[in-house]
């Protein structure tokens, strides 16, 4: 494949251009959060303790307030629709006059949806709000997003933002077991137990995000590899398209075990679905969901506005209130165990090597 | 409906050549905008990585499989479908069935249900856990998986098929021409052989392009019955790419998928055109006999087959939706579908004020499709009825909006017209005709091709005007089928998720898209209850289909 020699050089060149606001800014801040990538080790997590509450104050003073918002913004996202009403609805209810208008849909027409903007005149969009990390990053490589440092992201872990996009939100990619299936697993590796074999249910990375975040993650992590799918598919592992029908076809008894999103299992055992959630021994996956503001934005005073209201204590507590563990504070759901994170710039250049690595073992 | 096709049909003799040549004008027009114009753009992205790209996209064994898991399966979906549909059109036209109209109505069904809910519908009532394995301990084995898709589908689009060829029954075949064989003492095996199959021929070659096409650029089905096999179709990978599209070299791959479909679509659909181009029928009238009449098979035999008939929809169409609605009764996931589970908070989250919205803007462009499509059909076909160079290129053009999967569509749709349209009514409506195109065509095709030129002409000897003619000749004759391909076109536009999910825009929203948001969030039993309110509600707007069809007994 010769086109991917070029691609990767342009890609590079273009990462250090859109890192010299960045640089610069940190020089400015003079000691603030590294607004590098700052990848994180799946085996050393640093956002294992999620106590980020004592950062906060060192950078806030140093970055400008925003200038007041006005007028209409446009977000495309793949968030779930009621999280964003709910922030949607705060930011408005602060800025009386301001509007957004919102394209939400899954990952895959978002995308479709950007890559159209860019064959035709231009992105339209002046914010995105997507659900995994590695899409917002084809899209910085791109140079298409705001280097910037929103005045409320500094209480944000460096693990889960970069130069140009936020973490809002955490998705824990964990395990889960039927009520009946006792003791369950306790580490990824008991997926792989002969008491589970031909029972065991994973989403698949070619359509889910928090699927290819797994799989990132497992083939970065020491001691699995790709060849922890392939142990999967050898002890006669299912895949289906989405976290949420893994967790349906544990709760139908069709599975005894899976791997799905933490969200996904709460809101099942929440209404009297018969499963349990199985956090992890080695750590949940935790899938940062970016925002970030269109650097070619016409309205970028609002757009900024917006996307700092999502990082704000308000902002971060509408997104607890849909059932999200936020990425900075409590409320929402808490986490029962430890959380790790692949790293995301080594995975992005990989994505189409993982996919189709992990194509070779599951088919497709 | 006025509509210039059937004025240009109606008066050959006399303005013929010239009326004619404007009609092929205005149908290439059409087709350029609505087809032709998006089409370029999105080979545009296909080619924008370099024809190194596309070589070396079709040479991935990935993408190569992809394909021949298509065709294979669609050419098998076609095939089973056809014969069943056109069995089904035999027995429930001519076979004098007790209960016809209501084995009709059952054979309708599927066409009430978006692909996703079928998919759905399907994995609950015969999958692991489903009702039946929960009832009996059975399930349909390779549910998930080749079998799985190619049984759904063929269930799915072998209400199209009927249409077509009971509705070639209706009005091609001469029921006259089937009395004459028998009371000659040709055996009624016979007369299906030497008379009825071979006046049918046209209506089933068009059933096997439709469901052909319908079944390659099919999603909502692969995509839940074929990820737990590793089976991936053109649809499914195409998906995948743009699901990963960030990566400009995927979206590119995905260009190249969705050109493949096109080129695979002419390859089968343009030789059957060619075929039937030119090729009317050769009714002349009114049956001097009436209607036809049952064959002479005994009471018995008739009800055997209508039971045999009505039990085979039972288990497709009926039992799925069944198992849907009781998924949407049920507190959760996981729990028995007894009463004692059973809860109507579902169908409470399911209710938002979206919904209202949404069923606003699916009705007015599903109205406005079906009427925009049929006598654009119409158009096609009387341009079609003609030998002529390049009349069937017309055909076929129409075709690649129906083949081409709806996400590649939209994607056209949008490079081509989103300067202008985008998150405008008008730019989903625009895709809906273009993809619907080809179904109105082929479902008008049938009879508006046998509509008897002569009648016409001896209405306008007798000194009626060209509006008379029309309105007291031509449009009883064509009603019931129009009428019929009004609504198809009408269901269709109703539950088209895929476009619509790429197009909509902040305040036009369609009810598919909202379903699909609210199914987003994740709760399957939810999801369940908007699948149960969007099929009822299609139903309620599809009994008039129903009572149309029941008027050609």
């Amino acid at each position: 494949m010769s086109p991917a020699l070029p691609a990767a050089v342009r890609r590079r060149s273009r990462q250090l251009l859109a890192m010299f606001p960045g640089m610069i800014l940190v020089v400015a801040c003079s000691g603030g959060p590294g607004s590098s990538p700052s990848p994180t080790q799946p085996s050393a997590s640093p956002a294992t303790s999620p106590a980020a509450t004592s950062s906060p104050a060192s950078s806030a003073p140093s970055i400008e307030p925003l200038a007041s918002p006005t007028g209409t913004i446009t977000l495309y996202t793949s968030v779930t629709q009621n999280t964003v009403d709910a922030v949607v609805g705060g930011w408005k209810a602060a800025h009386p006059g301001v509007e957004v208008a919102v394209f939400r849909a899954p990952t895959a027409e978002v995308a479709a949806r950007i890559a159209t903007d860019l064959q035709s005149g231009g992105l339209k969009a002046d914010a995105l709000w997507l659900s995994d990390p590695l899409s917002m990053a084809g899209y910085a490589d791109q140079g298409l997003l705001q280097a910037w440092t929103p005045p409320s992201a500094g209480a944000i872990d460096a693990a889960y933002r970069t130069d140009t996009s936020f973490g809002t939100r955490l998705l824990n990619m964990v395990m889960i077991r039927g009520a009946d299936v006792t003791p369950g697993p306790a580490d990824w590796k008991d997926l792989l137990a002969p008491d589970v074999k031909g029972a065991i249910g994973i989403p698949d990375p070619g359509f889910a995000g928090s699927a290819f975040a797994a799989l990132a993650y497992f083939s970065q992590a020491d001691g699995y590899g790709t060849a922890f799918y392939q142990a999967l598919k050898d002890n006669a592992a299912t895949q289906v398209k989405a976290p949420d029908d893994v967790t349906s076809g544990v709760a139908e008894g069709r599975f005894k075990v899976g791997m799905t999103l933490d969200n996904s299992a709460r809101t099942a055992i929440k209404k009297g679905s018969p499963i349990a959630l199985a956090w992890p021994s080695s750590g949940a996956i935790a899938i940062y969901s970016p925002i970030a503001a269109v650097d070619a934005s016409a309205n970028r005073a609002t757009a900024d506005s917006f996307v700092d209201f999502t990082l704000s204590p308000a902002g971060q507590t509408a997104i607890a209130g849909t059932g999200w563990q936020p990425v900075v504070g409590s409320g929402g759901p808490t986490p029962e165990g430890s959380q790790v994170s692949p790293d995301w710039s080594a995975a992005f250049g990989k994505q189409k090597e993982l996919l189709d690595a992990y194509r070779a073992i599951f088919g497709g | 409906m006025a509509d210039p096709a059937y004025g240009g049909a109606a008066t050959t003799a006399a303005r013929g050549r010239l009326g004619d040549r404007w009609l092929v004008v205005l149908a290439v027009m059409l087709l350029v905008a609505l087809i032709g114009i998006p089409l370029v753009r999105l080979l545009g992205v296909a080619v924008g990585g370099g024809v190194g790209n596309v070589l070396a996209t079709l040479a991935d064994p990935g993408v190569g499989g992809a394909i021949l898991n298509s065709l294979w399966t669609a050419a098998l979906i076609a095939i089973l479908a056809v014969v069943g549909g056109t069995a089904a059109a035999l027995a429930t036209e001519r076979g004098g069935l007790p209960g016809a109209g209501w084995l009709r109505a059952g054979i309708l069904l599927p066409l009430l249900c978006p692909p996703f809910v079928t998919a759905f519908g399907w994995t609950r009532a015969y999958g692991p856990r489903g009702l039946a394995d929960r009832a009996f301990g059975v399930e349909v084995p390779g549910l998930f998986g080749p079998l799985g898709i190619v049984l759904v589908l063929a269930v799915a689009a072998l209400p199209l098929a009927w249409l077509i060829v009971a509705g070639a029954l209706a009005t091609r075949v001469e029921p006259d021409a089937e009395r004459a064989a028998r009371a000659s003492g040709a055996a009624p095996s016979t007369v299906l052989r030497t008379v009825t199959l071979p006046l049918l021929r046209p209506a089933i070659l068009s059933a096997l392009v439709v469901t052909f096409v319908f079944a390659v650029n099919a999603f909502g089905v692969p995509a839940i019955l074929g990820t737990p096999a590793g089976f991936t179709t053109i649809t499914t990978r195409l998906y995948q790419d743009l699901a990963r599209s960030s990566d400009p070299a995927l979206f590119a791959e995905a260009g190249v998928l969705a050109a493949t479909l096109v080129v695979l679509a002419i390859a089968v659909v343009g030789p059957a055109d060619a075929w039937l181009t030119g090729r009317p029928a050769t009714r002349t009238g009114e049956s001097a006999g009436g209607r036809a009449g049952p064959t002479r098979a005994g009471v018995r035999r008739r009800r055997v087959a209508a039971f045999g008939l009505g039990s085979m929809i039972l288990l497709v169409a009926v039992v799925p939706l069944v198992a849907v609605l009781l998924t949407a009764l049920t507190r959760a996931v996981g729990l028995a579908p007894v009463p004692a589970n059973w809860t109507l908070a579902n169908f409470g989250e399911a209710l938002d004020a979206r919904f209202a919205d949404g069923l606003v803007h699916s009705l007015v462009l599903a109205v406005g499709t079906a009427t925009i499509v049929v006598p654009l059909g119409a158009l096609l076909v009387v341009v079609g009825r003609r030998r002529g160079r390049g009349r069937s290129v017309l055909r076929t053009a129409a075709t690649l909006g129906f083949a081409l999967p709806g996400s590649a569509l939209a994607i056209a749709i949008l490079l081509a017209y989103g300067g202008w349209l985008r998150d405008t009514l008008a730019v989903i409506l625009v895709a809906y005709v273009a993809k619907l195109w080809a179904l109105g065509q082929r479902q008008v095709a049938g009879s508006v091709d046998q509509l008897p030129i002569e009648i016409v002409r001896a209405a306008r000897a007798s000194g009626a005007g060209p509006a008379a003619a029309l309105r007291t000749v031509v449009v009883p004759l064509l009603r019931p089928s129009l009428i019929a391909a009004w609504l198809i076109v009408f269901l269709f536009a109703f539950h088209e998720l895929t476009m619509s999910a790429l197009l909509y825009g902040p305040r036009t929203a369609t009810l598919s898209v909202v379903v699909l948001n609210a199914q987003q969030l994740g709760d399957p039993t939810v999801s369940a209850a908007l699948a149960a309110l969007l099929v009822g509600l299609i139903g309620v707007i599809a009994v008039p289909l129903v009572l149309v069809t029941r008027r050609w007994a």
